[in-house]
């Protein structure tokens, strides 16, 4: 196996790549390019998952797209491929092409990564990186990939993931916030419709009116809903502080799933999932909707659509780890 | 003070639209049945609309809520175009549907639809938010309006909006007495008259392309732009619209509110911020400085045209005059080419070249702007001609933007050859754009009025436009004067040799 990759020559080969769809296609290609994504993904990870998740992203956000795939512990090996993703819009005679560069490197060649990558990165565009490998987050090689992106994208709440490496994870990443940096994670992402549910809940002129009612905000989770119990308590706790409510909120564990509890007085409001549903309960009313578990593609559809600060995020962020720090000991 | 709802992330979540019941009248016409019931069931699909959203239909013909439903399912079936019907959101849907028949020139209508209104408001929680669509013939709005306020339903616990559709009157007199009907019930700030030009995304995406970019807006003035080029050109002939058409024609029909707008959204200086009333007081502005033409002027600077008979690929094509309801000596114009200028320091001595007709050779919007040649011509051209840069932004039917500019032919030699550098907006973003309805009536919900034309600037269109339709109103013009499927009339091509320019054929 190749030991080494030189970027000039991926450069080089791209190029070539481009010449040769121009002299093939009778109509054409147009090449479209809004940004960089880097992904790094480890070898066992589903590859054709990821790379069809990487297809349906481009219509949206095309994008030089650099896949690196992790091979672990094992002796020394960097190797890359370069191809193209093309799609033909629907009635139309022009292909759209973006272009995908593939490296391969073990543990031992780690290092040699952010010299591999920064060349590669197209010039003046925003660099997103999707780190979906939690290994590699705690390895300092981890830091200088991350200081070339625009904008980090990680998943705390990953399969597999520990509830002490979830807690490291969002302290990391509040750390490197403070520090400048943009990060997004993808338990947050997932809570995007419970919270626009709750919004939604509050438009109403008359549950809006009962706000200062609210004395207690409970979160109860069950496995893999960790981060996403802090979040949402945090999140709660500071949008109610925004309008002068000053409440603690509590976070518990349950069996299964998530729950979120809004209360005080004669006002109730909660929401549940309960399999593919989104419960909602306001009092007496009960309202029921879809929420299927976003895929990888929408969520990241949705990051990628953000390429600046998200001050929500960042400043339950903030007040996420605090809460989660001070329940862990 | 009402507080705001703390839990709102507008990075995030999709614009929230409030609760509210919309109000067809001319619920069986065409433009409900072809645009409004695609683009609310598409609005409703995306999960844009509040969960009680409900239509009232309101036509002469007597029908049941199911037979609407029906009806409506039937439409959004037939005419939407990238959305397939899906059971579920139907079902949704139509539950949000009712039809109340009458004639709008019984009071009865409007006590009914007031019972039906506030059973409505209970059932679904709309909180009293009432928008009226105005989907009838023109001559119906002030009626239609005086009914609404008579039986108390300009007023509610909750908004009360009125949508018009075009056209604003037909000459400025009649669109400043039309404004005076509507306020008698609804304020100005609450008539929302739809022009579906600003909802395009592309015309929307011309204010991005301006206002977002710093390197185009320095060069957008007289001193680098030598003129601009602005069409609205259809294939198509008048399609059964012949009687309508026969009192419109194409200056009325295209340019006075269409084209004019978009002339206004090139052309206006840039706006404090994108607030409705920013917006549309530069549109309104730029409106009022385009120079009205004396009667010599109009005969030098505006052509008429009206299309003939044509053999075009193969099929016969009847001219105007032998169209279904159109009258054999029609002098009605399906053509209308005319040259603005604008007087203000950025334009002043630009000409803005507006064209628009029915059954030209090609389908397609779009506006290009000519950019003053090089000072020095130092390099040979394939074409033998000077080129000149050009910028066009196409709104239909392949929205985008190309840039033409001069390159280096391959090979030994300094010959230039002309080159576009093309970016196509539907397909360099695979992603679906709303349709203008989805766009406008989200925004008409939301009480967002920046797409919208607004009274002040409706009448310096009139004012701009009403000097050529008198002089054309007293000329004899020698119909059919263009071929179908042509590019137009020869006039229209002398209007700007006069000036050494000649009429892009995009």
């Amino acid at each position: 196996m190749s030991t080494t990759v030189a970027p000039e020559s991926i450069l080089k080969e791209l190029a070539a790549l481009w010449t040769q769809e121009g002299k093939q296609g009778d109509a054409g290609v147009l090449r479209a390019c809004s940004m960089t994504l880097i992904v790094i993904a480890e070898a066992d990870d589903d590859a054709a998952a990821l790379g069809e998740t990487i297809a349906a992203l481009m219509p949206q956000h095309p994008a030089r797209s650099i896949l690196i795939r992790l091979l672990g512990e094992r002796e020394r090996a960097l190797s890359h491929r370069v191809y193209q993703q093309c799609w033909k819009p629907f009635g139309q005679r022009q292909q759209i092409c973006c272009e995908q560069i593939e490296i391969t490197a073990s543990d031992p060649a780690l290092a040699d990564l952010p010299s591999v990558i920064l060349p590669l990165a197209v010039p003046d565009l925003p660099v997103i990186l999707w780190c979906r490998s939690a290994r590699l987050v705690r390895r300092p090689e981890f830091g200088e990939i991350a200081r070339m992106a625009t904008k980090v994208v990680i998943d705390s709440a990953a399969d597999g993931v520990t509830s002490a490496d979830a807690i490291d994870a969002i302290r990391r990443m509040a750390d490197a916030v403070r520090t400048g940096g943009i990060f997004a994670d993808l338990a947050w992402t997932r809570l995007t419709r419970w919270r626009e549910t709750l919004a939604r809940v509050f438009e109403n002129r008359d549950t809006l009116a009962r706000l200062s009612e609210v004395r207690s905000v409970q979160v109860r989770f069950g496995p893999g809903y960790e981060t996403a119990a802090w979040y949402l308590a945090a999140w709660s706790a500071n949008a109610l502080a925004s309008v002068g409510q000053v409440v603690t909120p509590v976070v518990g564990r349950q069996d299964e799933s998530l729950c979120l509890e809004l209360s005080g007085g004669m006002f109730h409001v909660k929401l549940s999932r309960q399999d593919d549903r989104l419960v909602t309960v306001v009092n007496e009313q009960t309202n029921c909707t879809n929420l299927p578990r976003p895929a990888d593609y929408h969520m990241m559809r949705e990051e990628l659509g953000i390429v600046r600060r998200d001050a929500v995020f960042e400043a339950t962020l903030a007040s996420a780890t605090r809460l989660a720090v001070s329940s862990s000991g | 003070m009402p507080i705001e709802n703390p839990f709102q992330d507008p990075l995030r979540f999709e614009r929230q639209t409030p609760e509210c019941v919309i109000v067809i009248f001319g619920a069986n016409g065409d433009l409900t049945k072809r645009k409004l019931l695609p683009a609310l069931y598409r609005l409703a699909f995306d999960r844009r609309l509040a969960a009680g959203f409900a239509i009232v239909g309101i036509s002469r013909t007597p029908l049941s809520d199911d037979d609407f439903r029906e009806k409506m399912r039937a439409s959004v079936e037939q005419f939407s175009e990238d959305t397939k019907l899906d059971d579920d959101v139907w079902a949704a849907f139509a539950r949000g549907l009712y039809y109340v028949s009458g004639d709008i020139g019984d009071a009865g209508l409007y006590q009914r639809l007031g019972e039906r209104l506030g059973q409505i408001e209970s059932e679904r929680h709309t909180g009293g938010n009432a928008l009226f669509y105005l989907s009838t013939q023109p001559s119906q709005y002030a009626p239609i309006a005086h009914g609404i306020g008579a039986a108390g339903l300009g007023k509610g616990s909750g908004w009360r909006r009125l949508v018009v559709e075009k056209p604003f009157g037909h000459d400025l007199a009649s669109a400043r007495e039309l404004s005076d009907r509507l306020h008698e019930v609804f304020d100005e700030a609450a008539v929302y008259r739809i022009d579906h030009y600003l909802g395009k995304e592309t015309v929307q995406n011309i204010l991005a392309f301006r206002f977002g970019n710093g390197i185009f807006e320095p060069l957008w003035n007289r001193r680098y732009v030598d003129h601009v080029q602005i069409t609205g050109a259809e294939s198509i002939g008048v399609e059964g619209r012949g009687a309508y058409y026969q009192e419109a024609g194409a200056l009325d029909d295209m340019i006075q509110n269409h084209l004019l707008q978009v002339m206004a959204t090139i052309a206006m200086e840039p706006c404090a911020s994108f607030q409705a009333t920013s917006v549309r007081d530069e549109r309104s502005k730029l409106l009022r400085s385009i120079r009205p033409m004396t009667p010599d002027e109009v005969r030098q600077n505006a052509v008429a045209g009206q299309y003939g008979p044509a053999r075009i690929g193969g099929t016969d094509v009847p001219g105007f005059r032998q169209e279904a309801g159109v009258g054999p000596n029609s002098r009605t114009g399906t053509y209308a080419a005319v040259t603005f200028f604008v007087d203000n320091w950025r334009w002043a001595g630009v000409p803005f070249y507006v064209r628009t007709g029915k059954r030209l050779a090609k389908r397609v919007s779009e506006i290009a702007i000519q950019f003053n040649t090089a000072p020095l011509h130092l390099f040979n051209q394939d074409s033998g001609e000077i080129s000149a840069n050009l910028l066009i932004l196409r709104i239909q039917p392949e929205e985008g933007i190309s840039l033409k500019f001069l390159s280096k032919r391959p090979g030994s030699g300094m010959t230039l050859r002309p080159v576009s550098m093309d970016f196509n907006y539907g397909s360099s973003f695979g992603e679906r754009s709303p349709s203008a309805y989805e766009t406008l009536l989200l925004d008409a919900i939301v009480g967002d009025p920046t797409l919208y034309t607004r009274q002040d600037m409706v009448e310096a269109s009139w004012s701009v436009v009403e000097p050529i339709q008198n002089a054309w109103r007293e000329g004899t013009p020698e119909f059919p004067n263009y071929a179908a499927g042509s590019w137009g009339p020869a006039a229209a091509d002398e209007m700007l040799a006069r000036r050494g320019h000649v009429w892009r054929k995009p």
